[in-house]
């Protein structure tokens, strides 16, 4: 019958009560996990370029404009908020944060610019090495991306390959 | 074993043309063929042997063996085997017999590897453009490795305006989409209509192309891309992540940690829970039933707050690496998640005893959309879709993989294949995932949920999988390679050959029962559209350019 399958589609509202949330004006809680705007630390960050060598969406540009400067660019406008440079990161310096309002109409707002002061170790001119032989094998050392145009490079196309800053530096693979 | 069988049959039938076969085990089975005897052994593989099509794939394999490589996918389900019929084409002349007219469902398949990789399918009863806009120019295959990612041909015209055929004797064109109320991605389907009633139909899609495979194969590596495919599909996204690292294990022979198994199956069906429940809101939204679409959406929340309590995220569970899964399910989270299934278990079983004898719906849905038995089979539709016409598939049982083959559930499968059987379909697996899911929590192992990869990944080898999804079978099919990327990643989502069914379930039907024919499928075009190295913006006819769409869009500052 129609009509009881009708009133059975009724008691299901009514029983239902109010669900909504007063959503703009009270954000709701995220969960302590939750993966939201990630946030970096220079005061540890330890410029690995880890992160921007893990990032899906190649959102994190490394620059070096000389020996001893390194500039870390998070540029935030296609991240996918997958939190990979966070579980890569050897210092723990990127939190996912619980940041999750983040539209925005000025692209700069979301990102992040570090700058970072480099002593080069003399003998393997980095300090990370990733847990895993799959992990391992993209290290080739740093991609000189291009962060002024705020582009990455591919390292066999890139412009910057008649004058490189450094040597392309062989990871050791023990 | 079975897979020997199948050979030895090939093998009677067409031994000459058999230049190389691989049982590597566990279910999958490579045959090298002829390029000449491809059509012969196809035809006899679905037809006499009773396999379903898969997919076909088309590859640039010149860097590696100097010739293009086109494979056939077909699935013995009742066998447990995953077959994958290949053949290698000349550099100089890339081009081999088409199957699509002893197997139907291939003619999507084989447009698009025409499009993307150049390989020209013979004798193809409709070789128009599939992917490509008609503003690419000929001869540049975006999928060939000579064409970098980001090449866009200088003679590309991104606003020429697609060509139509011409609609038969008497019918009125009736544009449907690429921007329709009940369409949430572009499409365009010109229907043409005799009076109210719709005699046929022209596809035209592909308009949200991403360019993943491209991507995949030339700029990200084999940890990337799990992030990235979960991007394929808005809701089936953990299932495309998961078919990419079963891929990329079953071809590099890995060995993943049984609780990394019992959490990809939990996910997998907390996924499916909410694309259930999220479908027969929508399909009620269509029909103009808005109270249960806002229940279903309701009782639908909880799930991706659980979700998002265990993964970090509502959606994008962020879940598979290869080797394993990034988060656990520890007790408390198992105890929670235990309870918001006795819940939904609960309110869904009062919403499916109201629904089950509302006329209202069955006049709307009863006898429309109504997909035969030979269609399920000819178009290889997957899925609900195909299991509510009869179709007895289901890849979780058919082709176990991570924890299935050590749960027990049942898969509902309806006759009349018409849309109010796809609704019933629907409405009972949410229970039977609720059953799997809860028998998981039981079950689960301790140990590692990641497991330490040690040696590179072999170069060269192949790897298939499927996985269902909750709109059907979604197969990936992985060539590894090297740079720690794989050399070719085809995807195959369910959508792809159940779209393909829709002109002849539209057929003959009322103009009105279009949407919810189309939204019965559970159409997904962002799964469909997954690849291609531009966005593709011509096809529809507007009075805006794209210029001033995104004019508009950016509020006069772009």
């Amino acid at each position: 019958m129609s009509f009881v399958s009708k009133l059975k589609e009724a008691i299901v509202c009514l029983r239902a009560g109010r669900v909504t949330l007063p959503y703009p004006a009270r954000p709701r809680e995220v969960p302590p996990n939750f993966r939201g705007r990630p946030i970096f630390d220079a005061a540890k960050c330890i410029g690995c370029a880890g992160c921007a060598n893990n990032c899906p969406a190649r959102e994190i540009l490394v620059y070096d404009p000389c020996q001893e400067i390194r500039i870390l660019k998070y540029l935030g406008r296609r991240c996918t908020y997958c939190g990979r440079c966070a579980e890569v990161c050897p210092e723990k310096a990127i939190t996912m944060s619980t940041e999750y309002e983040n539209a925005t109409d000025v692209i700069g707002d979301v990102g992040q610019r570090l700058e970072l002061f480099m002593s080069t170790c003399q003998r393997c001119g980095r300090c990370f090495k990733e847990p895993s032989a799959l992990e391992q094998l993209k290290l080739k050392g740093y991609r000189f991306d291009d962060p002024e145009n705020e582009r990455w490079v591919f390292r066999s196309r890139a412009y910057l390959e008649g004058e490189k800053p450094v040597d392309d530096i062989q990871i050791e693979m023990d | 074993m079975e897979a020997r069988t199948k050979l030895g049959e090939l093998k009677e039938k067409f031994g000459g043309s058999i230049r190389r076969a691989d049982l590597p085990g566990g279910g999958r089975m490579f045959v090298v063929v002829d390029p000449r005897a491809i059509k012969a052994v196809c035809g006899h593989i679905f037809r006499d042997m009773g396999a379903r099509y898969v997919i076909s794939i088309g590859a640039d394999d010149r860097p590696f063996s100097g010739e293009y490589l086109v494979a056939h996918n077909f699935a013995f389900d009742r066998a447990k085997l995953l077959c994958g019929v290949l053949s290698y084409l000349p550099a100089e002349r890339p081009a081999l017999d088409s199957i699509s007219d002893v197997v139907p469902a291939a003619s999507w398949a084989e447009r698009e590897f025409r499009d993307l990789v150049g390989i020209e399918p013979i004798g193809h009863r409709y070789p128009k453009r599939l992917v490509l806009p008609d503003g690419w120019p000929e001869g540049v295959h975006p999928l060939r490795k000579d064409v970098s990612w980001d090449h866009v041909p200088a003679n590309f015209d991104g606003e020429l305006e697609f060509k139509f055929d011409d609609p038969p004797e008497g019918c009125v064109v009736v544009p449907f989409g690429p921007f329709h109320p009940t369409l949430d991605e572009p499409a365009h389907f010109r229907l043409y209509v005799d009076g109210e009633v719709v005699r046929g139909c022209e596809y035209r899609g592909f308009m949200a192309h991403r360019g993943i495979e491209k991507l995949a194969e030339s700029v990200l590596s084999y940890n990337d891309i799990p992030m990235m495919a979960e991007r394929i599909c808005g809701i089936c996204g953990c299932v495309h992540s998961v078919t990419y690292v079963q891929a990329v294990e079953n071809a590099a022979a890995l060995r993943v940690p049984e609780r990394a198994e019992f959490v990809r199956t939990i996910m997998l069906e907390v996924e499916r829970l909410h694309s259930h429940l999220l479908w027969v809101g929508l399909a009620c939204h269509i029909v103009g039933f808005d109270t249960l679409f806002m229940q279903s959406f309701r009782i639908r929340e909880p799930i991706m707050w659980v979700a998002e309590k265990i993964t970090g995220n509502r959606k994008t569970y962020g879940l598979c690496v290869v080797g394993g899964v990034r988060w656990d399910i520890g007790s408390e989270m198992a105890a929670e998640l235990r309870g918001v299934l006795d819940k939904l278990e609960e309110e869904w079983r009062s919403v499916v005893d109201a629904v089950s004898s509302d006329r209202n719906i069955q006049k709307r849905t009863r006898g429309v959309g109504v997909a035969s038995a030979q269609l399920v089979k000819d178009v290889g539709l997957v899925g609900p879709v195909a299991r509510a016409s009869g179709a007895d598939i289901d890849c979780r049982r058919d082709h176990p993989y991570a924890a299935y083959d050590r749960v027990d559930f049942d898969v509902i499968v309806a006759r009349d294949g018409d849309v109010w059987s796809r609704l019933v379909v629907r409405m009972n697996e949410v229970f039977e995932s609720i059953r799997i899911i809860r028998q998981c929590l039981e079950k689960m192992p301790g140990g590692p949920i990641q497991s330490q990869i040690e040696d590179e990944l072999p170069v060269g080898r192949m790897g298939l999988s499927s996985v269902e999804a909750p709109r059907g079978e979604a197969h990936h099919f992985v060539v590894t390679g090297e740079n720690n990327r794989p050399r070719r990643w085809r995807v195959r989502a369910p959508t792809y050959q159940n779209l393909q069914g829709i002109p002849s379930m539209i057929k003959d039907q009322q103009l009105a029962d279009m949407t919810i024919a189309l939204g019965s499928i559970d159409p997904c075009f962002s799964c469909t559209d997954r690849m291609e190295t531009i966005d593709v913006r011509s096809g529809h006819r507007r009075i805006w350019s794209g210029e001033d769409l995104r004019r508009l869009a950016l509020g006069g500052r772009g």
